[in-house]
C-alpha cells in the first residue's frame, strides 16, 4: 500500500505535466472546432442547399470515422503526401479540432434553430442585411444558448485527448503508462490518471457554468 | 466588441498550435530516436520522466562521440516505423528486432545484441512449455512484436493450441496474467529478466522462435546515418562503456 502510494506521489510531477499537455491539447482542438463550428452551423442553417449537403457530409464523415483513424490517416497519410510537416501536437489538435467542429456545429445549429424564426423576419423588415442579423442578433443568442451542450463537448474531447499518444503526443494516458510499465503499479497510477481526468472535467464545467451565469440576460432566457 | 477579442483570441490560439512544426538547428546535426518508453531494460521513462535505458544511454555515447545532439521520442510502437519513413524520427533505438519483414521497409545498423523469444508464467504455475503452446490456453503478446506475428502465423499448424491476445506492452501482458486472465506470456528474455525482479512470475523458456538480433532502424534512403550510427556502434562495444551499461541494466 504504501509502495503505491510512493510510486504515485514519485510519478505526480510527471504526469501533472502530461495534464498540462491534455489541457493545451484540449484547448487548442476546442478554439479550432469553435471557429470552425459557428460558421459551419449558420452556412447550414441560411446557406443555399448544395452549402447544406456540403456541410451534412462534413459532420458526417467527421462524426462516422473514429478519431484515431483520423489522425492516422492525417498524419502518416494527407500530411506526408502534401509534404505538410506539422509537430504530432499540432496534427492532434488539428484532427481532434475538426472533429469537435463537426459535433459542435450540430450543438449550434440545434441553439439557432430554437430561436424564433420571426426575429429574421423582424430584422429583414427594420433593413438590416442577414449579415448583419446573423452576426448581432442571432449568433450571440446562440452561443448563450449553447453553452450546455457545450459543456458536454468539453468533457468528450477532455477524454478523447488520450487518443493523441498514438501520434507521438505524451499526454497524461500515455506517460501514466510509461510509469506503470516501469513501477508494474497500474491500478493505483491510472487510479490517480483518472483522478486528475476528473478533476479537470469538474474545473471546466464549473467554468462554463459561471461563463453561463455571467452572459444571462435577465429576464429574457429561462430561469432568470 | 467582446465577440471580435474572442475571435482574435481563437485565432491566435490556432496560429500557435499550428506553428508548432520543426526548429531549423543551425551547426550540429540534431536528430530523434523514437522509442517504446514501455520496454525496460532497454528503453523506458525513468522517475524525473526522463527516457532511460540501455539503448537511450547508448546513443547518448554514440551521439557524444560522433558529434551529434539527439532527443529520445517515446512513441507507440504501432507506429514507430511508419514515423520514421514519414520523417518524424531519425531513427529507432529501443529493442528493435532486425526481422526480415522489417528490413523491406528501413535499413538497420550492425546487430548489437541477441535475444532469445522466452515464455513466462506466474511463479506457482505448473504449466509446461507444452502445455502453453498446444493446450489451448490464453497467450499474451506485445502488439506490433516479431513474437506477436510469430504466433499470429504459427496458430493452428503442428498441434498449436492457443488463444493469443495483444497488449499495447509486455508489462502490462504481465499484469493480466498475474489476474488470471492469460495462462503466458512471450517476450524477449532481458525484459522479461527485468519484470522477474519486480513480479512474481518465472521464465519458462525458449519455445522454438529462432534467437533474434536487436539494431537500430534508419530509413532506407538515410546512408549517411547508418554510417554514423554503425561507426559509433563499433566503437561503444569496443569500449569499457559496453561492459559498464551491461552491468547497470543487469544483462550479462
Amino acid at each position: 500500500m504504501n509502495e503505491a502510494l510512493q510510486t504515485v506521489l514519485d510519478a505526480l510531477p510527471y504526469m501533472l505535466q502530461g495534464a498540462l499537455v491534455t489541457c493545451a491539447l484540449v484547448l487548442a482542438s476546442l478554439a479550432l472546432g469553435l471557429a470552425l463550428g459557428v460558421p459551419l452551423a449558420v452556412g447550414q442553417v441560411y446557406g443555399p442547399r448544395w452549402l447544406n449537403r456540403l456541410i451534412r457530409l462534413y459532420v458526417w464523415f467527421f462524426r462516422g470515422v473514429p478519431i484515431v483513424v483520423l489522425m492516422i490517416l492525417f498524419y502518416f497519410g494527407l500530411f506526408t503526401l502534401l509534404e505538410i510537416n506539422l509537430s504530432a501536437f499540432s496534427a492532434a489538435a488539428m484532427v481532434l479540432g475538426l472533429t469537435s467542429a463537426a459535433y459542435q456545429s450540430q450543438i449550434f445549429r440545434g441553439s439557432i434553430q430554437s430561436l424564433p424564426g420571426g426575429q429574421l423576419k423582424a430584422a429583414r423588415a427594420l433593413g438590416m442585411s442577414d449579415t448583419i442579423a446573423i452576426w448581432n442578433i442571432i449568433i450571440p443568442q446562440a452561443l448563450r444558448l449553447s453553452i450546455p451542450g457545450w459543456s458536454n463537448e468539453f468533457s468528450i474531447i477532455l477524454k478523447d485527448s488520450a487518443v493523441a499518444f498514438v501520434l507521438g503526443t505524451t499526454e497524461l494516458m500515455a506517460r501514466t503508462h510509461f510509469v506503470s510499465s516501469r513501477t508494474f503499479q497500474h491500478l493505483p497510477l491510472f487510479l490517480a490518471a483518472g483522478a486528475i481526468y476528473y478533476f479537470l472535467t469538474y474545473a471546466g464545467v464549473r467554468g462554463l457554468r459561471s461563463l453561463e451565469r455571467r452572459v444571462r440576460i435577465k429576464g429574457y432566457s429561462h430561469g432568470s | 466588441m467582446a465577440a471580435k477579442k474572442l475571435w482574435i483570441g481563437i485565432a491566435c490560439l490556432l496560429a500557435l498550435t499550428l506553428a508548432g512544426g520543426t526548429l531549423a538547428l543551425a551547426g550540429q546535426k540534431h536528430y530523434i530516436n523514437g522509442i517504446d518508453a514501455n520496454f525496460p531494460p532497454f528503453a523506458f521513462v525513468d522517475k524525473n520522466g526522463k527516457p532511460s535505458g540501455f539503448d537511450v544511454e547508448a546513443v547518448n555515447w554514440i551521439a557524444k562521440k560522433m558529434g551529434f545532439t539527439v532527443t529520445h521520442k517515446p512513441m507507440d510502437w504501432d507506429g514507430i516505423i511508419p514515423s520514421l519513413n514519414a520523417k518524424k524520427i531519425d531513427f529507432i533505438a529501443a529493442g528493435m528486432t532486425a526481422s526480415p519483414q522489417r528490413r523491406k521497409v528501413v535499413a538497420f545498423t550492425i546487430p548489437y545484441w541477441t535475444i532469445e523469444q522466452v515464455l513466462v508464467v506466474p511463479k506457482d504455475s505448473k504449466l509446461t512449455v507444452e502445455q502453453v503452446l498446444k493446450g489451448g490456453k490464453a497467450i499474451g503478446v506485445q502488439r506490433g512484436t516479431t513474437e506477436a506475428k510469430w504466433f499470429a502465423e504459427k496458430k493452428g499448424k503442428n498441434g498449436f493450441n492457443y488463444t493469443l491476445r495483444l497488449y499495447d506492452s509486455a508489462p502490462l501482458s504481465v499484469e493480466d496474467m498475474l489476474a488470471g486472465r492469460v495462462a503466458a506470456c512471450a517476450m524477449d528474455d532481458a525484459p522479461a529478466k527485468d519484470i522477474m525482479r519486480k513480479k512474481p512470475i518465472k521464465i519458462l523458456g525458449t519455445y522454438g522462435m529462432p534467437p533474434e538480433e536487436f539494431a537500430y532502424a534508419v530509413r532506407k534512403s538515410d546512408t549517411e546515418l547508418l554510417k554514423t550510427l554503425n561507426k559509433g556502434l563499433k566503437m561503444l562495444m569496443a569500449s569499457p562503456k559496453w561492459q559498464e551499461l551491461k552491468k547497470k541494466y543487469k544483462l550479462q
